[in-house]
């Protein structure tokens, strides 16, 4: 595409199906204690 | 739901539903909110839209070039068809369904000394009693709390265990046998323990290092940056700043660790809106793996963040970005807790629904056994969800904290960054808002910023790379 260049990033829709093993970190375990921060989390199945 | 926002000359559109993220032309950059009014208003095929995109351009005070213009719509209208753009939100509907799943416990926040040598003024523990007594956790209680993690757990293998304070060095015996206890429980039940420790350094020596480098999966080093900033806010009971006597050991840790599974973990507070320079600072120290926060605190508190402070906080988070930039591409890299993003691994919608899994997945445990939802609310008794003997009691609260996710938040609905922080923290939430399902409003400001700046950042690597691959 001229206009518009797409970043490579996992499909959410697509998690909807196959995500949900809970096997990832908890967030508040790694660093924040004070704020929720998910979007940094990896998916464990993905590693 | 689209966000669009203009970030260090980068034109980026996200397509909040499906995750997918688009770094755009001007024209693109224009059109994207004209192209989705003229779907909504029914029109059909690119010459019919883009005549309308042009409409409305023109309206607006501007022109575009007709033939970049229509070809513009066609890469738009590819997106859309491809399930990248104006993607509807599909997961709402399940919602009813993940309220009622079925939730186990996977981590565990060991509360190990109610007890601490530091005075740090901003301290949510105040100063480790936690509104309460001191008290150290004795080995039979956090036997107990491993039992009923393993116990509690499922099918899950992943159980994570953070020795948390007051601090908890003061207590590192028990920490020592608590680990070995874990470890004892892996083969037998399939488990595997990860340990993490988060200390103020002050107990640090040789052997808490060799004993946690073998066993901790990750340390959280406490250190607020600069030493006049650290100093201020991090003092020992009787005065003293505990800056030169933690970063040297601080050091030592990072380089032991291979610069990996640490942090050094700071708070900013309205003393040092310039954290940036504090950043930096950790990073001139050497240290890769930084952690700075802005501070939770009452009002009432002379340095907690004011509203006023919000866009000199706004303007340090773009400082700190360009600057994240400048060194990755000179190959003197950091990484910012904040600011990084998974976006091809990250989180599943299921855990971005579930957020930090606090009352429900995570537990907090106090020195006599208690159980709270999380950290944050040790010590308010309204919370208290039962004990390492009896298990969870007050499953209502449980139930309260299992159905708390971005669309119980009204306040979540329309904001872009939800499956980011998948609706905030439940603490601050109630502290500032009384209800766990209502938000900290100023905390996510600063969040939504936090986002944008982390996926700006993946829109200049990304650029680099390409640069680098020509």
């Amino acid at each position: 595409m001229k206009h518009i260049k797409t970043l490579s990033t996992r499909d959410l829709k697509e998690s909807m199906k196959k995500g949900g093993c809970g096997e990832c970190q908890t967030s508040c375990q790694s660093a924040c204690k004070t704020s929720c921060t998910v979007g940094n989390q990896s998916c464990e199945k993905a590693r | 739901m689209v966000h669009q926002y203009i970030s260090n000359g980068y034109h980026i559109v996200l397509d909040v539903n499906s995750g997918c993220v688009h770094v755009v032309d001007e024209t693109a950059y224009r059109v994207i909110p004209f192209v989705e009014e003229a779907l909504a208003q029914g029109l059909d095929g690119a010459q019919e839209i883009a005549a309308y995109a042009a409409k409305k351009a023109a309206e607006g005070g501007g022109s575009v070039d007709p033939a970049s213009l229509q070809e513009t719509v066609e890469e738009i209208l590819e997106l859309k068809e491809a399930g990248m753009l104006y993607t509807e939100d599909i997961y709402e509907k399940y919602i009813g369904e993940f309220k009622n799943r079925q939730t186990v416990v996977k981590a565990l926040c060991l509360h190990i000394a109610h007890d601490c040598n530091l005075a740090c003024k901003y301290c949510f523990a105040e100063e480790g009693e936690y509104h309460g007594r001191r008290a150290l956790m004795s080995y039979e209680v956090g036997k107990k709390a491993l039992d009923f993690l393993v116990h509690n757990s499922g099918n899950r293998v992943n159980l994570e265990v953070d020795f948390f304070g007051g601090e908890p060095l003061m207590n590192w015996q028990v920490v020592k046998d608590l680990v070995a206890y874990g470890r004892s429980l892996e083969e037998p039940y399939h488990k595997k323990f990860r340990f993490t420790l988060t200390t103020n350094g002050v107990l640090l020596d040789d052997e808490v290092l060799a004993f946690a480098n073998r066993e901790m999966a990750n340390i959280v080093l406490s250190v607020d940056g600069r030493k006049k900033i650290h100093d201020l806010m991090r003092p020992r009971r009787g005065g003293q700043g505990s800056y030169d006597e933690v970063v040297p050991k601080y050091k030592k840790v990072a380089e032991s660790r291979n610069q990996m599974n640490y942090y050094v973990r700071g708070t900013f507070t309205r003393n040092n809106l310039d954290f940036a320079e504090d950043v930096k600072h950790l990073a001139d120290e050497g240290f890769e793996q930084i952690s700075v926060e802005p501070v939770v605190a009452e009002d009432s508190e002379d340095y907690a963040l004011r509203w006023e402070d919000v866009p000199a906080i706004l303007e340090e988070y773009d400082k700190l970005a360009l600057e994240y930039i400048r060194r990755k591409k000179e190959g003197k890299g950091f990484n910012f807790f904040h600011f990084m993003i998974d976006l091809e691994g990250g989180p599943c919608v299921a855990k971005r629904l579930s957020g930090c899994g606090s009352g429900t997945e995570y537990l907090a445990v106090t020195p006599w056994g208690d159980f709270y939802p999380c950290h944050q609310f040790v010590g308010q008794e309204e919370f208290l969800m039962g004990n390492v003997d009896e298990g969870i009691v007050r499953t209502d609260i449980r139930d309260a904290f299992k159905t708390c996710n971005v669309y119980a938040k009204e306040k979540c609905k329309d904001c872009f960054a939800k499956f980011y922080c998948s609706g905030g923290c439940a603490a601050n939430a109630y502290h500032f808002s009384g209800n766990i399902n209502g938000s900290y409003d100023l905390g996510c400001e600063l969040q939504r910023k936090r986002v944008e700046c982390a996926i700006m950042i993946k829109a200049a690597l990304a650029d680099e790379e390409k640069e680098k691959a020509l």
